[in-house]
Order: structure tokens, then C-alpha cells, then sequence
């Protein structure tokens, strides 16, 4: 039976989520809600300079330091280093610092109050060095052919001859877009608890998004081996990336002191610390030179896309790598070269956040396209249909699109559910005289499903699920998977594809909070891959499961009529037979990607989507209304409509704050925003009407079928935003976030 | 959630006397607070160090509650006569959802409704007070315009009697207030919009609720076949303190609307401010977007 012809009784029913009851009720259990014996709270020392030589940390002696412990490097067992993707940065700084906020010391007392005052009470010493704070900087320096700016990493991306391309186009086309950090402002802020272990070990609980993540970058800083390194997530209030890599650090954090005083002990920043003291969204400066003929087609794109990484690499390289990815891709184009780069500021490293480099890569590029429909007089729409990869095509990598190809479907059904090209002719274009410019504007983009190149065959993601008793005494199955519930609906969407594969109710199933002392690990819950690869995996263990019921059942007397679950699995269990059935994710045996010449096949596969934007703009303020926005998505297989609607809703907004309102200056090394008064972000009255399609492609090498979602919405609302309002006024915004100030100074210009 | 709240000594005074003894006398002092909804937020972030010791009003009914009166006769408010009564008194206490939702504001004072509708959100509105707003003195109150084109004054309490302050001379500077530390805010009189006259509310916020506001404008005008009889206009967030326009009002009573003097005026108002960047906002915008504002009222009395 093939993928696409499967009959599901769960999958594609829009059921709400399984853990609604729990949050609305108060029921559910956030970290801070842990009733945790003898706990101790912790509170960070931090570098109150950007770039400095720390000469040590002054203890105010009319203090009673008896009362609390403190946690130095000198108190990290094993060395002093957050593994990350190159092991620069340390757990604590010493020596030069490259950020403010940089952790120096912890401090852990029996109160909150206590921690906070004993950390006021520690004045590092530093010898202030000249600091780099703006990505504008760099940029300046790149420019004038200045090389000595701090590169982090590096990668191009080479198909073709870009220059063969230019010689060969009608119209150059040249533009720049940035974008500032954006803040993922989860509701529950970030919170760990650390609770030291008889055997020496530690457990770490809280707010996650990536248990074996903490295992992995704290291991050789705490000298302890994996298994001694327990890690279990607590109901987590939102994440978006936020708890990606950051709860590594502040495990780091939590751990040092609770091993030093053999007391628990928590950190649970308020909405302040969360804000200055943890990763966002790393700024881009994009660079297009492109090549287009007077018939539309494109002979080259060229791209500079340089990353703020912040003061260490942590991630960056790969989140660097996917906008890599994304930044030429989705048209048909035989030349193409992109140049990625990371710097690196001093400010707080930047870090993992819905489309991990994607969206900061589409900004530019779906804005681009509008100009380079504009230098051939072609409409926006029409461009990208006549340029839009298809079935069969090749991407940037070479990779052949074979399968699960949702373009042009996507762009087709929004632009007719928009009705988008009788609208084109009632955009004002800057016309003087009216009360209100109206424009309407369009985004088309892939999302890479899954890790970036090679990530998803080197992490050999395990799923598992387990026959078992439930708490009413009857049996069920419980999902064992590394996958975290953050808000995005993992629970209920796994839970549907279990109980299809079982062939069972889905109040049969569990799914426990991930703990690494009980699950495989599957990987990270990143990337968009959880439903699609993760999904898989637990489809296919509980197909195993499945089939070994059926199996025990026909040997065993009585049991050979028709499958009774409860019967035949009481039976199977009574027998002792082993519970635990595995999957281990495996991408087709063709599929090839190397890193070296960044060629090959760059993802298992691709999301697809179009975002068009209605802008209203007030001509007397010029204050900018989004009333409707429609959006058509191939997300695969569609496992829970209602879930993934409102993923896509909640992305989209998200995506409305990065283009309209959410910024983050920097003032004297620090984020200028750091409360919820002075970080923008909408609200239901700034949501534009949504009208979201599906329209459904299901991935082929992986049952039941599902791509990503999570990060698709977050993709192209900016883009489509920026060409409404270019529609709309004449004026072309190449900075995110596009506020009123912005405009008022181009119209000054213009 | 931090801590720094927790060490405030709190009284709870059940008597505007009572309330007032305990602010007469310097050890028993503390700061004035009734719905907290700037106060604790500034207290919990650090913005403002929490005081020892801080006063409840909310049990004061004598500060709530809003009157018709006629401030001309002398009469206490409270007690309507018949005929009509030009002013109102509002209480220190009323509530922005209060304000919202009154009849009488609605119908004589449809600016300061409109304002309070902007506040925060709901839970902001059943909480936050008018004289809160008013105390805090931030540039960007809400209120505070709509109050000013209104003609407000503030009236204050000590134990040695009662004074009444207009509001325009009532901010010093910036989040800088004449109040006396053994006075409490009591009630404000304003007047109300006459008929013929109409009133305007405008806030520009970075989003579209639960803002604090990059500008506002409130107006109150009278005209009369195309002549400005009466123009009271106020500003927030675009100088140190909320302000009346005088220069402005002098300079259109008395003329006639026309589309070349409404690019006076939108050139008239931009002269006259000169507002600063924060973070909301940039001065350019700010300054340029106040005669904007000002050019669309006019705009829509022109229209009739």
C-alpha cells in the first residue's frame, strides 16, 4: 500500500488537543509549579560590559556569604565549555568577555530574594575593551572590502556561472534587505531545575525543547557520563526555538551550583532577564544581484547573506546553511551563487527561532522577485508562475525535485481564493489625494522538512511506543519519543498517527513528558521535523506493534477472530513479551548530500506556500492595516486541520510582528526592549482575517505522509507585506520591522 | 516574579480623613496608590524603587463618583438643581471602565470616553483610576488631553482644606506634579462639551490595542458656518508633559475653514511642537504626524 492511499480513521480529523483540558484548567505543570523539596533558587552574575577583560569578581565583604553558595569556573568539573557546534563558548566567561550579560558566577540560596541580593553583592572587575554591537557595522566594513570583521563561519552555494548568467540577462536587478533581532516572547519564560543525584549524577527538569540537547552540550562541562546526565521536560508554555539551544546554558546554570550546595536548584527568569539574557533571532544583511530577461526568465541570482551570530557560533553555521538554502531557492534558475557568512557582534548569541535562517532569507528574496517582475514589466504573480520550480526540477543543490511537489498548487489556489489579480488594479501606487493607499502583495517559498543536509541520517532519529497498562488498569500505548509538547500540538498529532497505525481509539494512547532516562532519542523538537520524521518513526514502531499483536493473536488459542485489542493486548502482556517496539527513521537509500560543495539533496523534502497580503495605509498617519491575509500551504499530509490551521494562524502573526512592529535596538551593549511595554508584539486586534488552504502532496518516503509546518508561516508574511506596501504607496521597504517612522522617511525621499 | 513589592508597608485607610492624618504626619506618610497598574509595574521592574510605605485608597468611596453640577453657583457637587449644569465632577477613583461606560461622560465628554476606551486592556480598565493617570504625569497618559480641552482643574485635600489647581498649571515638568505630600488627589471638575461644540479623540499606538501612545491629539471646537468660534486642542507624548495648544487656539479663532488654511494649520501645529525619539517614535514623525492629526479634525469639521 502506497502513502497516498491509505485509509485513516484519526489522521485528517481536526480533533482538539489531547492536553487542552490540563492548560485551561490550571492543571498542567510548568516548572515552577514543581513542588521540589529543599529546593535552593539560583541567580546569575553577569558582565555588565559588551567586550571587556574580566580581572575577577570583587565579593563585598560585609556580606554574609556563609548563607549562600557560589559557583565559579572554578567549580565546573569537567572543562569549562558549552559544546555546541565548536566548543568556544564557556559555561561561565573568563578571561575576555564578548557579551554583556555574559554569565560569570551563580549564586544559589535557600530564597529567591537571597540569590538576588548576594548577586548584587559580586562586582566584576573588568577591563573595558571597544566593543561591536551592529550588524551595519560589519556591513560597512564588508562593503569598503574591509576583511578584518569577525567571521564565525562561512559556506557557498555554487550552480552555474553567475557571470555567464549577467552576460546573458536584459535587466540587472539589484537590492539589500535586513531585518533586526526578533525576541520568540514565549509565554512561560525560560525555567530549569537541577536536582543533584545520590549517584553523583544530576537530573535536570523544566522548559525544553530538546532534552538530549542538554545531554550532549553539558556532558563535558559537568564531567559526567550521559547516563548520569538525566533530562526530563516539565509542560512547556511555548518555545519557538527560544528553548532550542538556550536551556543547555541555563542548565549549565542550575547545575554548577546544585552540585557544589547538594541542594536542587531552580532558575526561573522573570520577563526582564528573559528578555536581555537569552537568544533571539539572528539579524541579516542580504545582498541581490540577479539577472532576468525581457521574457521573465531568470539567468542568475547572486547573494550576499551575512548573519549577526552574536558573540559565540552556538548554532549559527546551520542556521546559516538553511538561509544558505533558502535564499535562491523555489525558481527555476541555472546560475546561482550565495555567499553566507556569520560575524560575529558583541551582544548575546543569537539562536534558534521558527525558520532557523529561512525567513530572514526569504524577506529578501520574495521581495526581490516583485522587482525583478517589475524590470521585465511583468505582473508579480504571473512572474512567479512562469518561474516557479516544478515536479522534475532542480533546485539550487541539484536536487531533483522527484516527488511531493506542492508548486505551482499553492500559488494557483491563493492567488484564486484571493481573487488577487482583480485586486492588482485597485493598488493606489502612491497616488496623491487619497484618504487610504490600498496594495496587495504576494510571497511564494519551499521550506527544507527536516534537518539541514545530512542532519537527519547522522542523528538516526529513534521512535518508539510501548504496550502497556494504563492508570484505569486497561491496556493502551504509550509514545516514547524524545519530541517535546511546547504548544505546537505534537501530543495530539502523534497521538492520531499511534492510534491509526494500532488500529485503535485514540484515548488509548499516551504520550509522557520526554525523559531521557525513558525514551530513544529522536532527535530535537526543531526544524519542522517532528509530525514528518518523528511521526514516521512512531508510525512505523506502532505498525510493528501492530503486527506482533496480530501475530501472538492467531497462535494463541481463543484468540484468532476478530482483533480485540484490549483482549489480545492483555494477553500479550500477561505472557511477559517485550512491550517496546522501535523505529529508526531512514531516508531513501538515493538520497545524497555533501557538505563540502553544499550540493545534493539539501532536505528530505519541501513544504510549499504563498502568503498574500491586503495593506491599508492610512495617508494622513501612514499607519499600516493588514485586514486580510490568504495563504495556501503544502504541509504534506495534513494530520489535524484545526491544529495546523492554527499553527499557521499563530506563525502567521508572529511573522506580521517581524514585519510590522517587533524590534530590539541596542543601547550601550544592551537590547533596548526589556519588558512587554516596550517589545511590541500583536495583538488579536492587529491580526489581519486569515483564510488558509491546504492543499496536500503527501511526503512519499515516510508514512503516514506529513511535512513540516511549524516553520512554513513564519516564512513569507514579511515579504508579501513589503510588496502590498510597495503596491500600495510606490515605495519600496527593504528594513524590517516597515513602521510608520520608516515610511514617512521615504516618502520624505521620494 | 521578583520580590522588590514585598517589603512595602501597606495602609489601608477606610476615611479620606483617615487617609489624610495618616499623610499629614511624615512617619506615617507613604506613597499614594490606588488601582497600581503604573505604580506596581514600575516597583516590580526597578523603574521606580518601591517607597517603605505605600497608602491604599481604594477603600475611599468619598473619591468616587461623577456629578452634573454648576460650578458658577457654588453649589457642592452631587446635589443637581434643575436647569442646565454646566460642569462635572468626576471622583479620583473612577475607574477607566467607569469612564467607558457613563452616560454622562459619553454624551458631555465624548473625548475623555474615547480615551479611556484606549487604556491598556480590560483588566487595565477596571483597575487603572483617573487621578492614577493623572499622578503618574507620564507624557504619553492617556486621559490627560482630553481632560486638558476640557478646561480640568484637579482638586486636592490636606487636612487644612481643599485647593483647586487647573490642570494645565498642575504638571511642573516632566512626571513632575504640584501636589503637596500631605494632599491626596479628590476629584477633578471639567467642563462640559457645549452644545454646538464637538469633541475629537485620536491615538496613534505601535499596535492597534494595549499601546502606549506615540501621539494624541483631543480637540473640542465650535464653528459656525466655516468660522472657528472656539478651538481648544491638547497634545500628548510630543513634550515633557501633556499640553494645550494656545498658541494654536489664538491663532485659529476667528478664522474661516478653507483647504489652504488647513495646510496652514497641519504647517501652523508642526512649528509649534518639537517633541523628542523614544522608543516608540521618532521627533521627525511625531512633529510631523501632530499636524496631520490636527489637519484631519479639521478636515471633518470642513465636511460638516
Amino acid at each position: 500500500m502506497t502513502v497516498k492511499d491509505r485509509q485513516f480513521n484519526w489522521i485528517g480529523k481536526g480533533v482538539s488537543r489531547v492536553d487542552v483540558d490540563d492548560k485551561v484548567r490550571g492543571r498542567a505543570l510548568y516548572v515552577d509549579d514543581l513542588d521540589i523539596p529543599g529546593c535552593w533558587h539560583g541567580c546569575v552574575v553577569r558582565s555588565p560590559v559588551a567586550h571587556g577583560r574580566l580581572k575577577g569578581l570583587k565579593k563585598d565583604p560585609s556580606f554574609d556569604w556563609s548563607q549562600v553558595v557560589v559557583a565559579g569556573p572554578e567549580d565546573i568539573p569537567g572543562v569549562n565549555i558549552m559544546v555546541m557546534h565548536d566548543r568556544s563558548m564557556p559555561l561561565l566567561g573568563h578571561d575576555e568577555i564578548l557579551y554583556l550579560g555574559e554569565p560569570l558566577a551563580v549564586v544559589a540560596a535557600p530564597t529567591l530574594q537571597l540569590a538576588r541580593e548576594a548577586a548584587r553583592r559580586i562586582r566584576p572587575e573588568i577591563e573595558e575593551l571597544p566593543a561591536t554591537l551592529h550588524l551595519r557595522d560589519v556591513v560597512k566594513q564588508f562593503k569598503a572590502g574591509d576583511s578584518s570583521w569577525a567571521r564565525l563561519s562561512a559556506q557557498t552555494l555554487v550552480k552555474g556561472d553567475v557571470a555567464r548568467g549577467f552576460a546573458d540577462a536584459d535587466f540587472v536587478v539589484e537590492g539589500e534587505y535586513t531585518a533586526g533581532h526578533q525576541e520568540q516572547l514565549y509565554i512561560e519564560p525560560q525555567g530549569l531545575v537541577a536536582i543533584p543525584q545520590p549517584d553523583g549524577g544530576i537530573f535536570i527538569q523544566g522548559s525544553m525543547q530538546c532534552p538530549y540537547y542538554i545531554v550532549h552540550e553539558l556532558h563535558e562541562a559537568l564531567n559526567l557520563p550521559p547516563e548520569k546526565l538525566r533530562v526530563k521536560q516539565s509542560a512547556v508554555g511555548g518555545a519557538f526555538g527560544g528553548k532550542e539551544d538556550f536551556p543547555s546554558m541555563l542548565a549549565g546554570y542550575c547545575a554548577l551550583p546544585a552540585l557544589k550546595s547538594g541542594h536542587p536548584v531552580k532558575i526561573v527568569y522573570d520577563r526582564n532577564q528573559d528578555i536581555l539574557y537569552t537568544t533571539k533571532r539572528h539579524p541579516v544583511w542580504t545582498r541581490y544581484k540577479t539577472g532576468v530577461k525581457k521574457d521573465g526568465t531568470i539567468t542568475a541570482i547572486q547573494v550576499d547573506y551575512l548573519l549577526d551570530g552574536g558573540a559565540y557560533l552556538t548554532v549559527s553555521d546551520v542556521v546559516m546553511y538553511r538561509g544558505v538554502l533558502h535564499s535562491a531557492n523555489g525558481y527555476r534558475c541555472e546560475n546561482v551563487y550565495v555567499n553566507g557568512m556569520v560575524c560575529r557582534t558583541h551582544t548575546f548569541p543569537s539562536g534558534a527561532f521558527r525558520g532557523f535562517g529561512a525567513p530572514q532569507a526569504i524577506w529578501g528574496l520574495e521581495s526581490h522577485i516583485d522587482r525583478m517582475a517589475e524590470a521585465c514589466g511583468m505582473p508579480p504573480h504571473i512572474f512567479r508562475l512562469r518561474n516557479c520550480l516544478r515536479q522534475g526540477d532542480s533546485t539550487p543543490t541539484g536536487q531533483i525535485l522527484a516527488s511531493s511537489v506542492g508548486s505551482p498548487a499553492v500559488l494557483e489556489k491563493a492567488l484564486e481564493a484571493a481573487r488577487f489579480e482583480n485586486k492588482l488594479g485597485l493598488c493606489t501606487r502612491g497616488k496623491s489625494g487619497v484618504k487610504s493607499y490600498y496594495g496587495i502583495g504576494l510571497s511564494f517559498f519551499p521550506h527544507g522538512s527536516g534537518f539541514t543536509g545530512d542532519g537527519e541520517s547522522k542523528i538516526n532519529a529513534i521512535g518508539a511506543v510501548e504496550l502497556a497498562l494504563l492508570e484505569d488498569g486497561r491496556p493502551g500505548v504509550n509514545i516514547r519519543v524524545s519530541s517535546t509538547e511546547m504548544g505546537q500540538g505534537a501530543l495530539t498529532a502523534l497521538s492520531q498517527i499511534a492510534a491509526d497505525a494500532v488500529g485503535i481509539d485514540m484515548a488509548r494512547i499516551r504520550y509522557p513528558f520526554a525523559d531521557t532516562a525513558l525514551v530513544p532519542n529522536s532527535g530535537p523538537t526543531v526544524a519542522s521535523r517532528t509530525t514528518m520524521v518523528v511521526g514516521s518513526t512512531v508510525f512505523s514502531a506502532a505498525m510493528k506493534l501492530k503486527q506482533a499483536l496480530s501475530q501472538f493473536a492467531k497462535q494463541e488459542p481463543g484468540l484468532s477472530g476478530p482483533a480485540d485489542f484490549e483482549r489480545v493486548a492483555r494477553a500479550y502482556l500477561s505472557k511477559g513479551l517485550p512491550p517496546r517496539f522501535e523505529h529508526q527513521f531512514q531516508l531513501p537509500a538515493d538520497v545524497h548530500w555533501d557538505q563540502k560543495t553544499f550540493q545534493g539533496d539539501a532536505y528530505p523534502g519541501y513544504s510549499w506556500g504563498c502568503n498574500i497580503a491586503e495593506v491599508e495605509i492610512d495617508a494622513a498617519t501612514l499607519e499600516i492595516k493588514t485586514p486580510r491575509v490568504f495563504a495556501c500551504y503544502d504541509i504534506g499530509r495534513v494530520i489535524n486541520p484545526l491544529l495546523a490551521k492554527g499553527q499557521l494562524e499563530g506563525g502567521l502573526t508572529q511573522a506580521l510582528g517581524y514585519a510590522l512592529m517587533e524590534k530590539l535596538g541596542i543601547k550601550n551593549g544592551r537590547f533596548d526592549a526589556d519588558r512587554m511595554q516596550t517589545y511590541v508584539i500583536p495583538t488579536a486586534l492587529d491580526a489581519p482575517a486569515y483564510d488558509i488552504r491546504f492543499v496536500e502532496f503527501p511526503y512519499d518516503h515516510a508514512e503516514p505522509g506529513a511535512k513540516g509546518v511549524g516553520e512554513i508561516p513564519m516564512d513569507g508574511l514579511a515579504p508579501a507585506i513589503a510588496n502590498a506596501i510597495e503596491a500600495a504607496t510606490g515605495l519600496r521597504m527593504t528594513d524590517l520591522p516597515i513602521t510608520p517612522e520608516k515610511l514617512f522617511e521615504e516618502m520624505k525621499k521620494s | 516574579m521578583s520580590t522588590s513589592c514585598e517589603s512595602i508597608e501597606m495602609a489601608f485607610p477606610s476615611t479620606l480623613s483617615e487617609a489624610l492624618a495618616l499623610q499629614a504626619d511624615e512617619r506615617t506618610r507613604g506613597r499614594l496608590i490606588s488601582g497600581g497598574t503604573d505604580l506596581m509595574a514600575q516597583w516590580e521592574s526597578g523603574v521606580l524603587a518601591p517607597p517603605p510605605r505605600a497608602i491604599s485608597l481604594q477603600s475611599l468611596s468619598e473619591l468616587r463618583g461623577i456629578h452634573e453640577f454648576d460650578a458658577s453657583l457654588q453649589m457642592e457637587p452631587g446635589r443637581p438643581r434643575p436647569g442646565s449644569l454646566p460642569s462635572i465632577s468626576i471622583g479620583a477613583l473612577t475607574t477607566h471602565a467607569e469612564l467607558r461606560s457613563s452616560p454622562l461622560i459619553q454624551q458631555h465628554l465624548p473625548a475623555l470616553a474615547a480615551a479611556a476606551a484606549t487604556v491598556g486592556g480590560a483588566q487595565i480598565q477596571a483597575r487603572g483610576t483617573l487621578a492614577g493617570n493623572v499622578a503618574n504625569a507620564s507624557p504619553a497618559g492617556d486621559l490627560i488631553p482630553s481632560l486638558l480641552i476640557a478646561n480640568a482643574s484637579v482638586i486636592v485635600a490636606s487636612m487644612t482644606g481643599e485647593r483647586q489647581i487647573p490642570l494645565a498649571n498642575f504638571y511642573l515638568g516632566y512626571r513632575k506634579i504640584d501636589l503637596h505630600p500631605d494632599e491626596i488627589i479628590v476629584r477633578f471638575v471639567l467642563k462640559k462639551c457645549p452644545e454646538g461644540s464637538r469633541e475629537s479623540f485620536r491615538k496613534l499606538g505601535p499596535r492597534a490595542a494595549q499601546a502606549i501612545s506615540k501621539i494624541m491629539c483631543a480637540y473640542r471646537a465650535r464653528v459656525q458656518d466655516g468660522l472657528v468660534q472656539c478651538f481648544h486642542l491638547a497634545l500628548g507624548s510630543v513634550a515633557p508633559t501633556p499640553i494645550r495648544l494656545y498658541d494654536f487656539e489664538t491663532w485659529i479663532e476667528g478664522q474661516t475653514l478653507s483647504t489652504a488654511l488647513l495646510d496652514e494649520a497641519e504647517r501652523k501645529v508642526a512649528s509649534l511642537v518639537s517633541p523628542v525619539a523614544d522608543i516608540r517614535s521618532t521627533a521627525e514623525y511625531r512633529q510631523w504626524v501632530a499636524g496631520r492629526l490636527v489637519r484631519g479634525f479639521l478636515e471633518e469639521l470642513l465636511g460638516g
